[in-house]
């Protein structure tokens, strides 16, 4: 028996484009978001209004649009790129080991007692401390870059990931241990899925600290990217042109964890479940 | 068959013995109850059994064959469920034929037999946190029949499900171990489940734990067919059992105090 499908908001797959369209817009046109645009909206005149009398201290949206529409593409976009290389490169490192770290020294007491105190050490130094230091090894080139956001991610995923490895609900392991699991296999069955929310929480603060760890590494020192951008337009008091790289950047993070949060709830969609009972 | 033979368990934390001489044995196709007031060592006892814990000495013999770790011939259902809160209904079922290195294929039908045996089938996608607790329960009651097992261990399993909930179950319960003849050693809290389920009830008592008495049931099966509570004969075994625990339960609280 054929039944009519009526278009509903939420399951566009089947309702086909037009479906998709009344989705779309049932989601864009709510109360909710009328009332953020209007938000917006007198936030954004009330900046313009103040701003315009201080062009030097505060800036205002028209002129961070007129400069966005002059240096975007030429200067901010390549150095843009070339932070988030940095950034993207180093959580790669940083995830992998942060990992294998945490793991090992969540369910191997041998790796727990040695390398817990220089885990929080290490973590505990401020990383600005260490950025002298790192010039002099690796000099002010790329690598710097990378090192500095390696090493802020690395520390509160290896944190986090060890919480979880050694957190691993006794009873859970009983399980394992009753329905015959080698140990390989309660590696993967129980304590891997039972770490992952503890992983995405280190993940997010490692990356956060990715971020600005990268901008401070090159404000500091280096001769390219955002963060050197944001400084030398500070020296010349282009107030407008510093609020260009200030708002991508602060869009560039919300979309990043954004992303995580998104890729989180697909991969640990219990862990949200049990909060919320 | 499974039989316990002297077994011992001292816990060298808390000094005292938890089982003292603890013997028993449970006959193919029957259904044993454990009972005996917090502290009396029940659980510990189907730990041993189970091979989650080892004895202090003693042995455990699954039909004749000593047997003092986990194996695929005991299967055990916990108070609290403990499924796996990443793994839906099918997959926790099918835990254990996964870690035997069944084929997905062979594993997901067969856990797909025993969650239709316990009445889930509509709900095998869903995830534990999206179940009420008595269909967790019957999830974690399916696990462990998915192995096959010779012998079923089920520690209070019944204990945190309300009470409504607790009685469907144990009707339920009752009517997959008289139809697969299963050898079941169950442990509870309470006389009523306990004489509702068992062939034979086993009385712990407390300080050391150890076996104090006995009690076969002889009301006739299926006991939910019928009002066996009316039954002058459930009465008297109720009474006795009672009896017996209360002066457990009043030297517990002395050696507490």
């Amino acid at each position: 028996m054929r039944v009519a499908v009526r278009p509903v908001p939420g399951e566009a797959g089947i309702a086909g484009l037009a479906g998709w369209r009344a989705a779309l817009k049932h989601r864009l046109f709510t109360r909710r978001n009328a009332l953020r645009l209007l938000s917006l909206a007198v936030v954004g005149s009330v900046w313009e209004a103040w701003g315009r009398g201080n062009p030097f201290f505060a800036s205002y949206p028209t002129a961070i649009m007129e400069a966005s529409a002059r240096i975007f593409f030429p200067e901010v976009l390549p150095a843009f790129v070339t932070t988030v290389t940095a950034l993207f490169v180093g959580i790669a490192i940083a995830t992998p080991i942060g990992l294998a770290v945490g793991f090992a020294m969540g369910r191997i007491r041998l790796a727990d007692v040695a390398l817990t105190p220089y885990v929080n050490a290490i973590y505990a130094t401020p990383r600005i401390a260490l950025i002298p230091i790192l010039v002099l090894w690796l000099g002010i080139d790329f690598n710097l870059r990378i090192t500095i956001v390696a090493l802020g991610a690395v520390f509160p995923i290896i944190v986090n990931t060890y919480a979880g490895a050694k957190h691993v609900d006794p009873e859970l392991l009983d399980i394992g241990r009753a329905f015959m699991a080698s140990p390989r296999q309660a590696l993967w069955s129980i304590v891997l899925p039972s770490s992952l929310p503890y992983f995405f929480a280190g993940f997010r603060i490692g990356l956060g600290r990715g971020v600005s760890g990268v901008i401070v590494a090159e404000m500091t020192a280096a001769l390219t990217g955002i963060g050197r951008i944001l400084i030398s337009h500070a020296k010349y008091l282009q107030t407008a042109e510093l609020f260009v790289g200030i708002v991508l950047l602060g869009l560039f993070s919300l979309v990043l964890m954004d992303a995580v949060t998104r890729v989180q709830r697909r991969m640990t969609p219990w862990a949200n479940w049990e909060q919320a009972r | 068959m499974l039989e316990m033979l002297d077994v011992n368990k001292a816990f060298p934390t808390s000094g005292g013995k938890v089982l003292d001489g603890f013997n028993l044995t449970v006959d193919e196709g029957e259904f044993v109850s454990l009972i005996g007031p917090s502290g009396c060592g029940k659980t510990t006892a189907l730990r041993i059994v189970a091979g989650l814990l080892p004895p202090s000495s003693g042995l455990v013999f699954v039909n004749g064959k000593a047997s003092l770790s986990p194996s695929r011939e005991k299967a055990i259902v916990f108070q609290h469920f403990n499924l796996f809160p990443w793994r839906n209904a099918l997959d926790n079922v099918a835990y254990g034929l996964e870690m035997q290195g069944v084929k997905k294929a062979d594993r997901l039908r067969i856990a797909r037999e025993y969650l239709d045996l316990m009445g889930l089938s509509a709900s095998e996608k869903q995830f534990p946190a999206q179940l009420s607790g008595g269909m967790r329960q019957r999830i974690g009651i399916a696990r462990a029949l998915a192995i096959a097992p010779k012998v079923l261990l089920m520690d209070e399993p019944f204990g945190a499900l309300d009470a409504l909930t607790r009685e469907y179950l144990q009707g339920e319960l009752a009517r997959i171990c008289e139809e697969r003849r299963l050898t079941t050693l169950f442990v509870t809290h309470s006389i009523d489940e306990a004489i509702y389920l068992s062939d034979r009830v086993v009385v712990m008592g407390v300080q050391p734990g150890r076996v104090i008495a006995e009690f076969k049931i002889s009301l006739p099966k299926p006991r939910g067919a019928y009002n066996f509570r009316a039954e002058p004969a459930y009465a008297t075994v109720r009474e006795e059992i009672w009896q017996l625990l209360e002066t457990q339960i009043v030297r517990a609280e002395k050696v507490a105090s």
